[in-house]
């Protein structure tokens, strides 16, 4: 797939990507200290107008919420913006990671069977300090993530595996179903089996309280508290820590697409066929693409448990994952700094910005505008406006737009090219 | 090609920051002297639950203005907060998280009126408990899940308040008397000998259809089933035709009109026939509030039950709640669209009266209502026409009010208040 221009693969290209990679990777890390700074120590003490005006347009727990959709969103990435496999059901993922933070990190284990009633297990957990509620099992959560990355990896395998002989919108559809089938278990799986005897999800009411998460031996340093629950000075430090799962994310997708691995993706995005034939194998390497991507969505899950204080079956439908998908194509395909910013971006419009925007304009110009509820008709907007004049996204990857600017194969076709073959 | 897309995104740009400096300057309105405070109210200002809470909100600000913005010394100032999200059209987890921490964040707030749905309230609650210079309180208008308050499901109530101390209350009764006194009705006056129930399974559904099942199989009625229905379904006839094979005289839809109830409450008419015929209709309060099922034709003769007084019982009971509703009407030009929208003012009229007795601190504040004697409102001036009194322990009101009507010409209608044993 070489062109003229680029030639993706070529040393000094490679060495271009790590240096853009270095100066995005530090960028990203001085805005992360520098909002850290600015909502443990110098807004608090800030005149309340300040705090007033950050309260509205940026509040810390819209900013947490945002880098968790940084978290999903590359996880979505993986799949679609590297390995091109179009999938519109990744919020089964989100929804079976937080629900294994709320089977193995709540109370909630101790009433899903009847004769579980008295189970008390705690594997260096942090049940919370309540009477009462130190039954069921609490794992710590630094060892829930990596239980709920594989379980979600597992879960990946299971779903990718009947779509591999699919393509584009039948996989689409296939993955849309899955999407839909295991949020509705979870919503409905509060009396499963002979006489309804086992509680799987606890039904519509979610599983709450799920445990705090515990910062040894961080808390050594002055300041710090022994765990981050829900209380609001605990926010600045959720906000790292959820940044800390964005950075090994955004680190791993990086990696991985340096490597073996990655360029197989890239080259099954590309064309499956031409890759078949090169020997990319092309069953495992799908299948590692499900895998990886829903790892990603089993750690975003136990985050947004522990920031939301729950697991509730309501969130997880359809919007959610269009959203994450808008946030891979408005960012840029494949790109993950791309991504990275399309999913701060649209998380920010999504849970103040445009409320913020409308009473601005509302009150500059003295109209009555109910902004939030014309979401979805901005949303389409912007959507229409970006694939009619920047298709390949806001920062796209160097390949995606060689690609997207390679003339049409029709076009080819038209002046006698033969890209198809006689059908065998 | 690229020129106008710079420049467009230059505008936008620009746009973004002017609207930014704007924000910072108006900001400063939040500031002031010590005796002012912020209450808030916290409800869905988007999808179907709008109209509800919007009258809500409007009966807050106009009672508000009619004391001239004053609980004893303190000055209090009203902010809104929105909980749902457009892509729902319902209540969020996430953003009912966010508000709930917002509230904590911002300091001049001292309570919060609210949520309307309890679930929201299961999230939000646990937060303000939390609050360093609280607990913070809620005071709910319209939460009927028993569990809020009571032992219910395992773990509640104790798991929605870790400090170990209570910060919320309401002024409606819980769901445990809404079944029970809607299946006592049903026996009684409606003569319904069995029925078929139908749950929206959520966890106020489920809550008042268990309550009502209870009941009900207790006063012998044939309970046929108890089961979900599903609300992103396009039709409900395959549901209604395995209904009318079974007979009953009456449905039962436990669970909240925009669970697509609009759809369901048609097919049941197109299977089984008008609610005034031989198979009745009977919802909670989770179908109250809504002009647009109101003005369905095949809603006529449904029966509704409220956790409170209706408008019409308020109206007719003059003193206080009949005088707020007529400037209601004089100031916006209709009736309030949720007979919540005055359970919104008491909740309102339970806050400033512990600010009242307060020091003005969110801890005072709390301590008025959940310590010590609590609040009482008394009947001439509470704004659910009798008086309402908080039990400090725990948080609940003392009346147990439910009302019946019936959607008749296009509005609700009430029928009877129906007591519970």
């Amino acid at each position: 797939m070489a062109t003229t221009t680029a030639a993706p693969g070529t040393a000094a290209a490679a060495a271009k990507a790590h240096s853009t990679n270095r100066k995005w990777a530090v960028g990203l890390l001085i805005a992360v200290v520098v909002i850290f700074l600015l909502y443990s120590q110098i807004l608090p003490n800030a005149p309340a107008d300040v705090q007033t005006f950050f309260r509205r347009w940026l509040s810390v727990s819209a900013v947490n919420e945002a880098v968790l959709w940084v978290v999903f969103a590359l996880g979505l990435n993986i799949v679609v913006g590297y390995a091109g496999l179009l999938d519109l059901g990744y919020v089964a993922f989100w929804a079976l990671g937080g629900y294994v933070a709320g089977w193995i990190m709540s109370p909630f284990a101790s009433s899903m069977y009847k004769s579980w009633g008295g189970l008390k297990l705690s594997i260096l957990g942090h049940p919370p300090a309540i009477e009462g509620l130190d039954t069921g099992i609490h794992v710590n959560f630094w060892l829930v993530l990596p239980i709920a990355g594989l379980f979600c990896a597992l879960w990946g395998l299971i779903i990718g595996a009947p779509t591999l002989r699919l393509k584009s919108d039948y996989l689409a559809l296939v993955t849309l179903g899955f999407g839909e089938i295991i949020p509705q278990i979870l919503r409905n799986g509060e009396r499963i089996g002979p006489n309804g005897v086992f509680n799987l999800s606890n039904g519509d009411k979610g599983i709450s309280p799920v445990d705090p998460i515990p910062t040894w031996p961080v808390s050594y340093i002055p300041g710090v508290p022994d765990e981050l629950a829900l209380k609001a000075s605990d926010l600045p430090y959720k906000f790292l820590v959820y940044c800390l799962l964005a950075a090994f994310t955004i680190f791993v997708s990086l990696r991985i697409r340096e490597g073996r691995l990655g360029r197989a993706w890239l080259a099954i995005r590309e064309d499956e066929l031409a890759a078949s034939m090169m020997g990319v194998p092309l069953m495992k390497t799908k299948l590692s693409a499900y895998a990886v991507g829903a790892f990603a969505g089993g750690l975003g899950g136990v985050a947004f448990a522990t920031h939301v204080g729950g697991v509730f079956a309501s969130r997880f439908d359809f919007a959610i994952s269009i959203t994450l998908l808008a946030m891979v194509v408005l960012g840029g395909m494949g790109n993950v700094w791309g991504v990275t910013i399309g999913a701060l971006a649209l998380a920010w419009i999504n849970s103040t910005g445009l409320e913020q925007v409308g009473q601005q304009i509302n009150s500059s110009f003295g109209t009555d505008i109910d902004f939030p509820s014309y979401q979805f008709l901005l949303f389409g907007l912007i959507l229409i406006l970006m694939m009619l004049f920047r298709r390949e996204g806001l920062l796209p990857e160097t390949r995606t737009r060689q690609v997207l600017q390679e003339p049409e194969r029709g076009d080819l076709e038209s002046v006698g090219a033969d890209l198809e073959g006689e059908p065998v | 090609m690229v020129k106008p897309i710079k420049a467009v995104a230059a505008v936008a740009l620009a746009g973004l920051a002017l609207a930014a400096c704007g924000g910072g300057s108006s900001g400063a309105a939040g500031d002031g002297g010590g005796k002012k405070v912020v209450i808030s109210t916290d409800l869905p200002l988007q999808g179907a639950s709008k109209d509800a809470s919007d009258s809500t909100n409007n009966a807050i600000k106009l009672y508000l203005e009619q004391i001239g913005n004053k609980a004893g010394d303190y000055t209090v100032e009203l902010k809104t907060y929105d909980n749902s999200t457009a892509a729902k059209g319902a209540w969020d987890d996430a953003t009912c998280a966010k508000n709930a921490q917002e509230h904590v964040a911002n300091t001049a707030e001292v309570a919060v009126m609210g949520t309307f749905n309890s679930g929201c309230a299961k999230i939000e609650v646990p937060v303000l408990n939390q609050d360093p210079t609280g607990p913070m309180l809620m005071v709910s208008h319209a939460n009927t899940n028993p569990g809020l308050t009571k032992t219910w499901d395992p773990g509640e109530p104790q798991k929605y308040y870790p400090s170990g101390t209570r910060n919320y209350a309401r002024v409606v009764t819980t769901d445990d008397y809404q079944g029970a006194a809607a299946a006592i009705y049903a026996q009684s006056k409606l003569g319904v000998k069995s029925v078929y129930i139908l749950n929206d399974n959520q966890t106020y559904g489920q809550g008042v259809g268990k309550s009502f099942e209870t009941k009900a199989a207790a006063l012998g009625i044939k309970v046929i089933a108890n089961e979900p229905w599903d609300a992103k379904q396009a039709n409900y006839t395959a549901l209604f035709n395995k209904i009318n094979a079974a007979k009953p005289d009456m449905v039962y839809l436990a669970g909240i009109y925009d669970n697509n109830g609009g759809q369901l409450v048609k097919d049941k008419v197109a299977v089984l026939g008008d609610n005034a015929g031989a198979v009745k209709l009977m919802g909670p309060d989770g179908f109250t509030g809504y002009p647009e099922l109101n003005k369905l034709p095949q809603a006529q003769g449904m029966y509704l039950t409220f956790a409170g007084l209706t408008t019409d019982q308020l109206k007719a009971g003059g003193g206080a709640a009949a005088k707020l509703l007529a400037d209601y009407k004089a100031k916006y030009g209709v009736d309030p669209a949720s007979n919540y929208a005055l359970y919104g003012v008491a909740a309102v009229q339970v806050i400033l009266a512990a600010i009242e007795k307060s020091d003005g601190s969110r801890k005072s504040v709390t301590e008025q209502v959940l310590a010590g004697t609590g609040v009482s409102i008394p009947a001439d001036k509470a704004a659910i026409g009798k008086e309402i009194k908080i039990d400090p322990a725990t948080g609940d009101t003392t009346a147990i009010d439910i009302s019946v009507e019936v959607i008749k010409d296009n509005k609700e209608t009430f029928v009877a208040a129906q007591t519970v044993s």
